[in-house]
């Protein structure tokens, strides 16, 4: 499964998502505590919501947001990513000369885009936007606390929807709701598109104490987030559980037809894909699988829904047993907290389970009443992936619950920094 | 593909390789002019023609007879066969063999000289693919191996009697494909263009002649059996017929699934519209969870409350696929009053899911001879003892064994056409317009809440009525 930012399954889902906190609070912290200190420190707001949707995917803000990184490593400053996409850096002035030359990186990246072209063109704001602390320290206090405030705003909003009574709970319309038209129409246009740039990849990393992450496996799927903007901008594909999923099948299996056209090193390491058990079953994986053993294969996991598993358990088995006997580990994707219980990896002979991180995992127990801890012993440490954190209390808590293993947003931010560290060593023994 | 396989498919002008399930079937040559008509070739006569050529040279020949037709029908679809010949292919290629997939989704292969360990071990992993299937696990008695036959093709070996077979497929081969050509086409598979207007005609169609009901029983005491509710739905094949009679409605799941949910709140809509002689005492009602929020549910709420209880079927798919609406649901069903059960378990997710953790007032189960053998009886039995016999409801009983295995297990409630029946008996012997009417005739119009079946019955009150009867005893097993 793809973290929720790519593929929405659910409105619940989508509901968790924006509970985790935002950098909006923290950022506010930190200037809250940066009160007495503001002499010789600086900040920069990167307007990035101004940018079009095509450059203000997900990847991109992580990019953005890691050119910062280094900085952040040798202490010189904090990067704080908004709901809204905005970046905004403090830093001591020291490092100004660095913050520049990011800063003409970033300019670089999105020059194509009108928010840069057209910069301070009619009422259009500068992109970038400077504050001196020792002189602005209030404006920027009063432009985070706005931030935040809007943004617990829209929370508590959403929240109240979700705490609606069933019976009169009615999905949250964002977009007009997927029809049989629409996906008709998507299925058709999704059989000549070319789906190699949507192509994506997120790790699944180890992270052991306060070591940086170590990729175990690579997850690659198609961006459900690029396709919806570059097919049906204004349509919630969430909207119809079972048109999605109906959706998610014929991406996986273009996906795979995708991967058989490849013949770089696109399915080389280590690497998971999405599937589902029919298409395990068809002639497409078999064409993959010749190509894979072709090749030097390392791991491959094969993630399929828990919704295809228990539709057809007997299906299930009979391709789990093929899939294993080819060398291949399975995972069962998108287990929710909710569903949890109902997910026996052991009586499954699963070999990898992705829970999906939830904040509010953070009250302990599951609705059965047993601890996630219980279950993660029972399924195994090295057995189960916490997927979606997007934030350090997601690896902090999944940690205590003794998991090792971790992907999403956070995850993908953390091997950036590591990576950043790295190289920066590397010049400087240079 | 091997070299073998291709060379012998080539040569006989099929361009496709057996791997290739669209090969399963036929190929029709071009008809010769002043010929006996046109000459079938099948994958049964290419193995006939390679059984026949091997003749004089069969020493060390050996070939392996793999049933998958014996299969159980969801078990042996294209997928799975494709599998089994993945699974086949390296060895019969490295002993330049040649394989051969039969209409009928049996697979024969013909090897020279090989490491019968080899192929041994190959075909029981195949065999522990198909574990789940009565065919492998099943003990005819007789000692013989229900999964697959060899021949030793060699001198004073089984070389007639697999010519034997061979000759006997090909002639069945080609009745099945002059049949084929004389059947209507398959219906299409439902895709999303057509579920639009599927979905369209639904809006307005009249599904009150598509609900069926059907009771199920509870034995209350030793001796006496009561309904326990009356189950409506709505009869699927009918519905295929109604609504799209060349469109196969279930050939998508996830399609399916969503159309079903259009469905709910039109029989909801049906079913709040109906009028009967006597409600009964419990409608249960397949419902998806996003049914239960709606206003069609309240709407029926209201309808019957005071005068009968609802029970709510939910499906392990919307479950799983939507488990905290299932939480909220079951916890509302339950404020109101109603009784939560979870449908269509059977004997594989009763082995793989903790059935416990739906924490529901009734579990459903479909009802299989399969139970009765080997690991599902095990599973069974474990999984009842755990659950509990009372919280148990075994479905689809269309036969005293059903019963009997039940009883013996502690199980107090059952439905399916065994019950149907038994009710339809016990209402023609205290109904005054019984002498009219046959036995099916009463079976059938139970099933039905409207419609002429229901109006050629003289006594609606009896129909609509949840008697008191005699219970069935359990034989000893």
């Amino acid at each position: 499964m793809s973290p929720t930012f790519e593929r929405p399954i659910t409105e619940q889902q989508k509901e968790i998502a924006q509970r985790l906190p935002a950098g909006e609070n923290l950022l506010l912290d930190y200037l809250h505590k940066l009160e007495r200190h503001r002499r010789g420190r600086r900040a920069v707001l990167a307007r990035l919501s101004s940018l079009q949707a095509v450059n203000r995917r997900e990847h991109h803000i992580r990019i953005a947001s890691s050119t910062f990184e280094p900085m952040v490593k040798q202490l010189k400053g904090q990067v704080f990513t908004l709901s809204n996409c905005d970046l905004i850096f403090v830093f001591k002035e020291i490092a100004l000369h660095e913050v520049e030359s990011v800063i003409v990186k970033l300019r670089f990246m999105f020059n194509e885009d009108p928010a840069l072209t057209d910069e301070g063109v009619g009422n259009r704001p500068s992109f970038f936007d400077w504050f001196l602390l020792e002189r602005d320290y209030d404006s920027l206090l009063h432009l985070a606390q706005r931030m935040a405030s809007d943004e617990e705003q829209r929370r508590s909003q959403e929240q109240m929807n979700s705490n609606k009574p069933i019976a009169h709970r009615r999905p949250v319309r964002r977009g007009e709701a997927l029809t049989t038209e629409m996906l008709a129409k998507l299925e058709d246009a999704l059989a000549s598109a070319d789906l190699a740039n949507m192509l994506r990849r997120q790790a699944v990393c180890a992270i052991v104490g306060n070591t940086p992450p170590q990729p175990v496996f690579n997850e690659l799927f198609i961006s459900i987030a690029d396709l919806r903007e570059t097919l049906l901008p204004k349509v919630n594909l969430a909207s119809s559980p079972w048109l999605f999923q109906q959706l998610t099948e014929t991406l996986d299996r273009r996906i795979l037809s995708l991967l058989n056209k490849h013949d770089d090193r696109t399915v080389d390491g280590d690497i998971s894909i999405n599937l589902n058990v029919q298409t395990l079953l068809a002639p497409e994986f078999l064409v993959f699988d010749d190509n894979i053993k072709a090749s030097m294969r390392g791991t491959m996991v094969l993630e399929l829904q828990k919704v295809d598993i228990f539709a057809d358990l007997g299906a299930f088995l009979f391709a789990r047993d093929f899939a294993h006997d080819r060398g291949y580990r399975i995972c069962i994707d998108g287990v929710n907290m909710e569903s949890l219980p109902f997910v026996d990896r052991v009586r499954l002979g699963i070999d990898l389970v992705k829970i999906v991180w939830d904040s509010a995992m953070m009250d302990g127990t599951l609705p059965n009443g047993e601890t996630i801890e219980t279950y993660v012993d029972r399924c195994g440490p090295s057995r189960s992936i916490l997927c979606r954190c997007d934030a350090q209390d997601a690896v902090d808590f999944g940690q205590s619950m003794g998991i090792t293993l971790f992907q999403g947003r956070h995850v993908e931010n953390m091997l950036a920094a590591a990576t950043a560290a790295k190289r920066g060593i590397l010049s400087r023994r240079r | 593909m091997g070299d073998a396989i291709c060379r012998v498919t080539r040569c006989a002008g099929i361009g496709r390789n057996p791997t290739d399930i669209g090969a399963k079937g036929k190929k029709m040559n071009i008809p010769v002019p002043g010929g006996d008509g046109p000459e079938i070739v099948t994958q049964e006569s290419l193995l006939l023609g390679a059984a026949e050529r091997i003749s004089r040279i069969r020493d060390g020949r050996v070939a392996v007879h793999i049933h998958l037709s014996r299969l159980r029908p969801q078990n042996r679809q294209d997928g799975h066969v494709r599998i089994a010949l993945r699974m086949l292919e390296p060895i019969v290629n490295a002993y330049r063999g040649q394989m051969f997939l039969l209409g009928t989704s049996d697979i024969v292969f013909m090897m020279k000289d090989p490491y019968v360990t080899d192929v041994e071990n190959m075909i029981y992993k195949l065999r522990a693919l198909f574990s789940k299937d009565p065919l492998t696990f099943q003990d005819g008695g007789d000692g013989q191996d229900k999964f697959c036959t060899w021949y030793e093709l060699g001198e004073s070996g089984d070389y007639e009697e697999f010519l034997q077979v061979a000759r006997a497929a090909t002639a069945a081969a080609r009745k099945r494909v002059r049949e084929k050509d004389a059947a209507p086409a398959e219906r299409r598979s439902i895709d999303s263009k057509i579920l639009g207007e599927v979905l369209t005609r639904l809006a307005t169609m009249d599904v009150s002649k598509l609900i069926r009901r059907q009771a199920a029983m509870v034995i209350a005491k030793e001796t006496q059996a009561v309904v326990l509710f009356q189950e409506f739905f709505v009869a699927m094949a009918e519905l295929q017929r109604v609504l799209a009679p060349d469109i196969n409605l279930m050939g998508n799941r996830w399609l399916f699934q969503h159309l079903s949910q259009t469905l709910d709140l039109r029989v909801l809509g049906a079913l709040t519209g109906m009028k009967l002689r006597a409600q009964p005492n419990v409608y249960s009602l397949n419902l998806n969870i996003s049914a239960v929020g709606d206003r069609a549910f309240e709407q029926f709420e209201t309808h019957v409350k005071g005068q009968a209880g609802i029970s709510v079927e939910m499906q392990i798919l919307d479950i799983l696929g939507d488990s905290r609406g299932f939480y909220a649901t079951r916890q509302t069903l339950r404020d109101r009053g109603h009784m939560v059960t979870i449908d269509g378990l059977n004997e594989l997710t009763m082995q793989f899911l903790d059935i416990t953790q739906f924490d529901a007032d009734l579990y459903k189960v479909t009802w299989s001879p399969d139970m009765t053998e080997g690991e599902h009886a095990l599973t069974m039995s474990k999984a009842v003892a755990t659950i509990g016999g009372d919280k148990i409801l075994l479905a689809r009983c269309d036969s005293e064994a059903a019963i009997g295995w039940g009883l013996n297990r502690g199980i107090k409630r059952f439905q399916g056409r065994y019950i149907d029946t038994m009710l339809a008996a016990f209402t023609m012997q205290s109904c005054d317009k019984a002498s009219a009417c046959t036995l099916a005739q009463c079976t059938n119009r139970h099933a039905v809440i409207a419609g002429p079946l229901r109006s050629e019955c003289g006594n609606n009150d009896m129909l609509d009525s949840s008697p008191v009867m005699r219970a069935p005893r359990a034989r000893s097993q």
